[in-house]
């Protein structure tokens, strides 16, 4: 039934090593072991990428060449920088909460990297199938506002703990709106289960079914990731860089990571709940049809990004409880509406 | 229709992201200076000047440094003439003041030294290097 | 029980948006203002005082420091209160010429406010625009006097080298581009809503307040008072050219805005007119090169791109001035930004420092 290439791999490897080994267990243990260390090499290469990626493409909105000094085309532009942040020296403030302080880097970037375990990358290829997959999602990615709001506080610094404000405000405020969009889907799917809902749209993409819930999740996704036009949070021409201001060298590189793993994270996340996923057309494997999607997705977030100025904090508060909040209950109950009629009609 | 506006932006972001771009492939190619541009350093013409001075009293800040020697026949003979163009304006009044046009400016933008020392230089020597180098 | 206290953000001399080296001691009550007060001095560099031990003619590069945006203005300024302590009157076609180069450098200081003012909102996008539209006026620059910035072009007496053909056919063709490029930052930001909602009410200043504080130039047009030295002095050809001048109506930042951007629009208008009625002569008065007026002193006030830029001359009979005084428009204009930011936001306060449009080297002086 699975016949994704990889699905397809995996299985043969499976093959090969069981009478190797003879042990069933060791030989899904070592399976488990290789599929962690694919998933976070994806996420090194997405910030590999996205490093190079992002300045190209906010170049090329700005009428200019971006980076081109380093490799040709500028392509080992993303090693450079690594290499400078890795050299860089570590400046600790005086009178920071040592361990807070230390620890909130890290709790960001666990989030962000663990997500992608719930991620269906191709036919039967997702790493943790649960049947709460899109709830559990939600709820790791959530995680990561306390992190915000640790660096905020522990870094003894005004514009920092600014930062950390708006954070938990921002964030927490526009989970609503984005869980209740995302429950339309779930009542048309009938289960939270990732490949599910995939497998839901083999007819007949979300986007055309959910249009309104399709515009809430792009909305709350660039505010969840801090992206332009919501990027109050590391404003940059107000409060420096919020909660970042006091990092340097490594751990600023893992915030960075972390931002670049969400920025990858909402692309997959859009090109799965609403265009299909890893279906497409046959000419081309599932596999590519979502890495396709993924990047268009990223590609439009990274143009609404660059076009347009910031909003102010009390504007997107208002924003979302009264305007997106109502909307998303709204597309419920049509959603709900629409099952019902759809179900009398059959 | 609330959002109108985003939308007209974007496509103009579009458009651009298409377009043709204004930066050059610096420093493949470069830039070329209009006639009258004013920078890098002075090109001092040995046979023209007569060594008068006037170019240094009229510098705003004394960027000038001028040594000329009377010998017994009263003429006068050049033993240099020093530019720290960390001191110059670029404002050109040393070049208006000469009567005799024996200032120019070589308009080599790429001026810039390692060492702030470097940013001295004699003009008279640099002359010479010019007709040692042209013959 | 738990209570809140205010504290006080320094919004410090090194800061990504505060146009140059502007100290502001905000004070927060959570993210609203109760107080901000500007602190300056960071790049002063005692001009006033170096003018007194240099010429008239070596006086006036150091001008062209003061608002290094729109230096032709500040030149202009300088020169024509030293004409009117000498008694010097400067030829038709030099006052042609420096009418066009002064208008062509309010566009492009205005195109430095645009895209400071999208920098400060958020969108890099627009920074990068507009100053690429400011890069072919300096390139006009460029071609008729050989400096992009500081261009030491306006002289005591005129000007000091003929405007030539390519210069004016090449501003030609750049006012020929203005519209397309002005209804290029209409449809990315005046129409954008993002944009309008951040600019629209907040920071408001009413006439009387703008009055009391003795602001000028676009900041008090867009509160309602038409004040323009252009039309009041008439000083130059101002007085044969036909403009209009944009008045705003409630003085929040929105109105600052789209004031500055209706100017660009008059001043293209003022340079056709020249170029059309341009005549033939010579560009430079019969200036000793040794200047000495007589004793006294002389104020004369020009048209800025961000108010009234005043010069006072006293003249002691010999070749230097004995005492010059400038009246800087942003240092007077900057001391009303307690008054705005009270009770905003602390977004709207950095909008607040962009739409005042002020240039620390024309407030430290």
């Amino acid at each position: 039934m699975h016949n994704g290439i990889l699905y397809l791999a995996g299985q043969s490897l499976k093959e090969l090593m069981l009478p190797i080994i003879g042990s069933e267990l060791i030989v899904n243990l070592i399976m488990t072991l290789i599929c962690i260390g694919i998933l976070f090499m994806l996420v090194a290469v997405s910030a590999l990428v996205f490093t190079l990626g992002e300045r190209k493409v906010c170049a090329w909105i700005q009428v200019r060449i971006g980076p081109n000094r380093v490799g040709p085309w500028g392509l080992l532009q993303s090693t450079a920088d690594m290499l400078k942040l890795l050299t860089k020296e570590d400046i600790i403030p005086h009178g920071v909460d040592r361990w807070m302080w230390a620890l909130s880097p890290i709790l960001i970037f666990i989030p962000a990297a663990m997500v992608y375990a719930l991620y269906p990358f191709d036919d039967g290829v997702i790493f943790a199938d649960v049947n709460i997959g899109l709830f559990l999602l939600i709820a790791i990615s959530s995680q990561s506002v306390l992190p915000f709001l640790m660096g905020g506080y522990a870094s003894n610094s005004k514009y920092a703990m600014l930062g950390g404000m708006r954070t938990v405000a921002q964030m927490l405020s526009y989970e609503v709106p984005m869980v209740i969009a995302l429950m339309g889907i779930v009542m048309i799917t009938g289960s939270l289960k990732m490949s599910a809902i995939v497998e839901a749209q083999s007819n007949i993409w979300f986007i055309f079914l959910q249009p309104i819930a399709f515009l809430i999740f792009m909305v709350t996704c660039l505010v969840e990731s801090n992206r332009p036009p919501f990027n109050m949070v590391e404003g940059e021409s107000e409060i420096i860089a919020g909660p970042f201001t006091e990092y340097t060298g490594m751990r600023w590189a893992l915030f960075f990571l972390a931002e670049f793993a969400n920025l990858l994270s909402i692309g997959i996340l859009t090109a799965t709940l609403f265009l299909g996923g890893w279906q497409g057309p046959d000419f081309l494997p599932g596999q590519l049809w979502f890495w396709i999607k993924a990047f268009l997705m990223v590609l439009i977030y990274q143009w609404i990004g660059w076009t347009f100025p910031r909003t102010r904090m009390d504007t997107i508060l208002s924003f979302g409880w009264k305007v997106l909040l109502p909307l998303a209950l709204v597309n419920l109950l049509l959603t709900g509406f629409g099952i019902y009629i759809f179900k009398w009609l059959l | 229709m609330w959002g109108k506006g985003l939308v007209t932006g974007l496509k103009v972001t579009w458009g651009h992201f298409f377009g043709k771009k204004e930066t050059v492939y610096y420093p493949e190619e470069k830039l070329p200076m209009t006639e009258r541009f004013r920078g890098g350093h002075l090109m001092l013409d040995v046979e023209k000047c007569i060594g008068c001075k006037v170019c240094a009293m009229n510098c705003p800040n004394a960027a000038l440094k001028l040594t000329v020697e009377m010998d017994e026949n009263k003429k006068r003979h050049m033993i240099s003439y020093v530019h720290d163009i960390g001191r110059c304006m670029y404002c050109d009044l040393c070049i208006e003041a000469c009567n005799f046009k024996a200032l120019k400016w070589d308009q080599n933008y790429e001026a810039a030294t390692y060492f702030k020392e470097d940013l001295i230089y004699d003009a008279v020597e640099e002359a010479k290097n010019r007709r040692d180098g042209n013959e | 029980m738990a209570t809140t206290e205010k504290f006080v953000l320094n919004m410090g001399p090194q800061h990504p948006s505060t146009h140059g080296v502007l100290q502001v001691q905000v004070e927060l009550d959570g993210e609203n203002i109760v107080g901000a007060k500007p602190v300056m001095g960071y790049l002063h560099r005692g001009i006033e005082k170096l003018m007194e031990s240099r010429t008239y003619q070596q006086c006036v590069p150091f001008t062209d420091r003061l608002d290094y945006v729109s230096s032709m203005n500040n030149n202009l300024g300088f020169c024509m209160a030293v004409e009117k302590l000498a008694g010097i009157e400067v030829p038709e076609r030099a006052q042609y010429i420096r009418t066009i180069c002064c208008e062509l450098n309010r566009i492009a200081s205005h195109h430095v406010f645009i895209g400071s003012l999208t920098n400060d909102l958020g969108s890099a996008t627009g920074m990068i625009y507009a100053f690429r539209d400011r890069e072919k006026i300096l390139d006009l620059f460029n071609i008729i006097c050989g400096a992009r910035m500081t261009c030491h072009y306006i002289r005591i007496g005129g000007v000091i080298a003929d405007a030539q053909d390519e210069f004016l056919q090449k501003t030609e063709e750049f006012i020929n581009y203005v519209p397309e490029m002005l209804d290029e930052y209409d449809r990315l930001f005046t129409g954008n809503e993002i944009f309008q909602k951040r600019m629209q009410g907040t920071s408001i200043i009413s006439k009387e307040d703008a009055l009391r504080f003795g602001m000028s130039g676009p900041n008090i047009r867009a509160s309602g008072w038409d004040y323009d030295i252009r039309k009041i002095d008439k000083y130059g050809i101002y007085g044969k050219l036909d403009f209009d001048i944009p008045v705003g109506k409630t003085g929040d930042n929105w109105d600052r805005y789209i004031i500055r951007l209706q100017e660009i629009v008059e001043s293209a208008k003022i340079i056709r007119q020249c170029l059309d009625n341009m005549p033939e002569g010579p560009f430079m008065a019969k200036v000793p090169k040794m200047l000495k007026p007589p004793k006294g002193d002389a104020y004369h006030r020009v048209e800025n791109t961000r108010g009234e830029l005043g010069f006072y001359v006293v003249s002691d009979g010999t070749n230097k001035p004995y005492r010059v005084h400038i009246r800087r428009p942003s240092f007077i204009n900057l001391q009303a930004l307690d008054h705005m930011c009270k009770g905003m936001v602390l977004a709207d306060a950095v909008t607040a420092f962009a739409t005042i449009d002020p240039l620390m080297g024309e407030v430290d002086c």
